[in-house]
């Protein structure tokens, strides 16, 4: 056989056809008597049903966890979960941190150097020493 | 690309620092003074190719650089392109490389094809590998009939009982190698299946 | 050009008569009538089945306690969850929304093609019928983009490429990509938001679980030689022996289940939503994902595939020069040789020895020819949008090198 087939996957681009948003499950957990939930019992009844309606590919969970402080939980799709607490924070606040959450991608935070990153080959190429027109200096 | 190494843009005398007397104390390159910054700087001052300055006409004008990378196997040379292709015009007109028959060659002499052997010859290297396989090996059947062992591969096959002797020898001969030997001998089968897959 | 008529269709594929004589076909009368019009047990928490409605209990706590425990136990006689499970599950309405589907694919049928069929062996709730149809629209999408937009590509490297965009490994990683957890075991009470089937039992082989059922002639012998071709014939989009499905008890790995889903998601949005949807769902989902076809390639004589070539094709022979070289004598040269026919250069390649370099470069040329792509290539299924462009032939090659 003259030449023969490699098989492999093709990889995944986020975003280039479809984007799929990283941030599958909200949990927020309250406790009715505590004074740290304060603003967290306002953001439920308030802010949330007007968020859970603009993003519904999040699956959103409210639970009670008394004698402890409010906290958001965020599990994402890459099997990570993140938590930030959010005890006697305002609902705008708490609203801002809910945003934090769903933008996050689930990965660990690490600095970007590069405004881009691709896995398409350059136009050019890769730059050869062989290749070209060679000048001296 | 020894040809393509331009001349420096000074005559060389200019440069006295380049002279011998100076380059054995000062072993040029190593050493950079305040006093010497100058004219190191100055050298590597090269005029920009013609082609990035403005253009003279005050028309367009096509600059062409060819990439200084290896070509990409997804730009189809033209005399793949189809006949009723677009590209195969357009690209009448570009500069073509350098003439092929000034390249040297990969191999020391080229050999020279001679279709000599007739069927009596094949029926003769038939019978001679078939009947004293220990002598008639392929290298001195290729001697005597002025062709390629591959040729010889090509019509005719070893015996069965010679197959199984050569094996023999050569188990014999692998019996001895050492790890570093037969590792050595196993990366280099491995390297040679990359080039295959363009690894 | 026609249309069909996409209510008819569904009704087909929906129902199990799909493909006539077929093992649903068979699935159907050997399984009791459970029909999905009328599966659901509990419409709400109101129409309760005729034995509660008669206990009367005064307590409303009671009588609560008492509703959950019928509903449960209800649940509990079917393998699947449902129907009207469906509509409540928070997760099955975000995979909904996270994958963009169109309204008109309702969440119930999204959560059918959740259920495999080593879950629920009923081919009314289960998504074997919506995965045939899915399978059959995915790699006749695929196909076409490869064979119009390369349409020299040898057909092994075809049946690469195919593995490549739409093959279990690719289709089971779309699963993970798109956030779809699997139930440990499938059941009624079960979330109709995850994955529902039967695993494997751990230790048994994949081979041999599935039994062969090729079409092909003496498929049973082993070392007999199959030539490429005859894979188009007798094999699957992937040049796989075609395999008959699992006996009944037994279980799917976890790729081929994810694997099913996905290829049921596509046949429901064709059912519900129409063909021009199905299409974007495969182009945003399938055809964005990056391959780089050059790297699918495993040459074993380059030089001689290439000499065979420019003689198939009546071009001088090919002839491999020295283009540069560098550090001859030293321990790590470099030697830059391109491979010629007459004054035109076909490729070139870079190599620590002369042998390599000029291997490679013939294997450059080699994929300089298979890999030609016309310019501003469509497809055949281009021609089912709204005011297409009249149809142009497309490139059809003479084929590979037969060496």
């Amino acid at each position: 056989m003259p030449v023969k087939g490699i098989r492999t996957v093709a990889s995944a681009r986020n975003g280039v056809g479809a984007f799929i948003l990283q941030c599958k499950r909200l949990d927020f957990h309250y406790c009715n008597f505590w004074a740290s939930s304060r603003g967290m019992l306002n953001f439920l009844t308030k802010d949330l049903p007007a968020f859970a309606r603009e993003h519904p590919q999040i699956e959103i969970r409210v639970s009670p966890r008394p004698a402890k402080h409010p906290v958001i939980k965020g599990h994402y799709i890459n099997g990570h979960e993140k938590a930030i607490c959010v005890r006697n924070l305002e609902p705008e606040d708490i609203m801002k941190k809910t945003m934090i959450l769903k933008e996050a991608s689930g990965d660990k935070l690490k600095r970007t150097k590069k405004p881009v990153t691709s896995v398409n080959e350059s136009v050019r190429g890769i730059w050869s020493p062989y290749h070209g027109d060679l000048r001296g200096v | 690309m020894a040809a393509s190494i331009a001349a420096p843009k000074r005559p060389f005398l200019t440069l006295p620092f380049l002279l011998p007397s100076w380059t054995d104390s000062l072993s040029l390159g190593a050493k950079r003074h305040q006093s010497s910054y100058r004219r190191t700087k100055q050298r590597l001052r090269v005029k920009p190719d013609a082609s990035f300055g403005p253009s003279q006409q005050g028309r367009d004008q096509i600059i062409y650089n060819p990439p200084s990378s290896a070509p990409s196997v997804y730009h189809t040379p033209s005399k793949f392109l189809p006949i009723n292709d677009v590209r195969r015009a357009m690209r009448a007109d570009t500069p073509s490389g350098p003439n092929v028959n000034e390249l040297p060659s990969v191999h020391k002499t080229e050999a020279e094809r001679k279709y000599h052997l007739t069927p009596a010859d094949i029926e003769e290297i038939r019978k001679l590998r078939l009947n004293d396989p220990m002598t008639w090996s392929r290298h001195k059947l290729a001697k005597r009939f002025e062709c390629s062992p591959i040729f010889i591969a090509m019509v005719c096959e070893a015996s069965p009982e010679k197959k199984q002797i050569q094996k023999q020898v050569l188990e014999a001969v692998q019996s001895r190698w050492g790890p570093k030997r037969r590792m050595a001998r196993e990366d280099r089968k491995l390297r040679r299946e990359a080039w295959g897959r363009d690894e | 050009m026609k249309r069909l008529q996409l209510q008819r269709w569904s009704s087909s594929v929906l129902s199990p008569r799909a493909r006539a004589g077929s093992r649903l076909h068979q699935q159907l009368y050997s399984t009791g009538l459970r029909l999905q019009s009328t599966a659901s047990p509990l419409q709400s928490e109101t129409s309760i089945p005729d034995d509660v409605e008669h206990v009367d209990i005064g307590d409303p706590g009671m009588m609560r306690h008492v509703r959950r425990v019928h509903k449960r136990k209800t649940q509990l006689q079917y393998p699947s969850p449902p129907v009207d499970a469906a509509i409540k599950s928070p997760k099955l309405a975000a995979l909904h929304a996270r994958l963009y589907l169109p309204s008109r694919l309702p969440v119930q049928t999204l959560a059918r093609t959740l259920v495999d069929a080593s879950a629920d062996r009923n081919a009314d709730f289960n998504n074997e019928a919506l995965a045939t149809l899915g399978h059959d629209l995915l790699t006749h999408y695929t196909s076409e983009h490869l064979l119009c937009n390369y349409p020299r590509l040898p057909l092994s490297v075809i049946f690469a490429a195919m593995y490549a965009y739409v093959g279990p490994k690719t289709l089971a990683a779309m699963t993970k990509e798109w956030g779809v957890d699997w139930a440990t075991v499938p059941g009624g009470e079960v979330d109709p938001g995850l994955l529902q089937f039967k695993r494997i039992d751990p230790g048994t082989k994949v081979d041999e679980v599935s039994q062969l059922q090729s079409p092909r002639p003496y498929a049973a012998q082993k070392g007999w030689r199959m030539t490429v071709s005859s894979k188009i014939f007798y094999d699957d989009e992937f040049g796989d022996a075609i395999k008959g499905s699992a006996a009944s008890n037994e279980g799917v790995t976890t790729e081929m289940a994810s694997a099913t889903f996905v290829r049921a998601v596509m046949g429901a949005i064709y059912l519900h939503a129409g063909r021009p949807a199905a299409k974007r769902f495969f182009e945003q989902h399938i055809l964005s994902r990056h391959l780089n076809i050059s790297e699918l390639f495993n040459f074993s004589q380059p030089a001689r595939d290439l000499a065979r070539l420019c003689a198939r094709e009546n071009f001088e022979p090919p002839v491999a020069k020295i283009v540069s070289e560098t550090g001859r004598k030293s321990r790590h040269p470099v030697f830059v040789v391109g491979v010629f026919s007459g004054q035109d250069k076909l490729g070139e390649g870079a190599g620590a020895s002369l042998a390599e370099a000029r291997e490679r470069a013939a294997l450059a040329a080699l994929k300089g020819w298979y890999l030609y792509s016309p310019l501003n290539p469509r497809v055949p299924s281009s021609m089912e949008e709204e005011g297409a462009a009249p149809w142009k032939p497309a490139h059809v090659d003479v084929g590979e090198v037969i060496v």
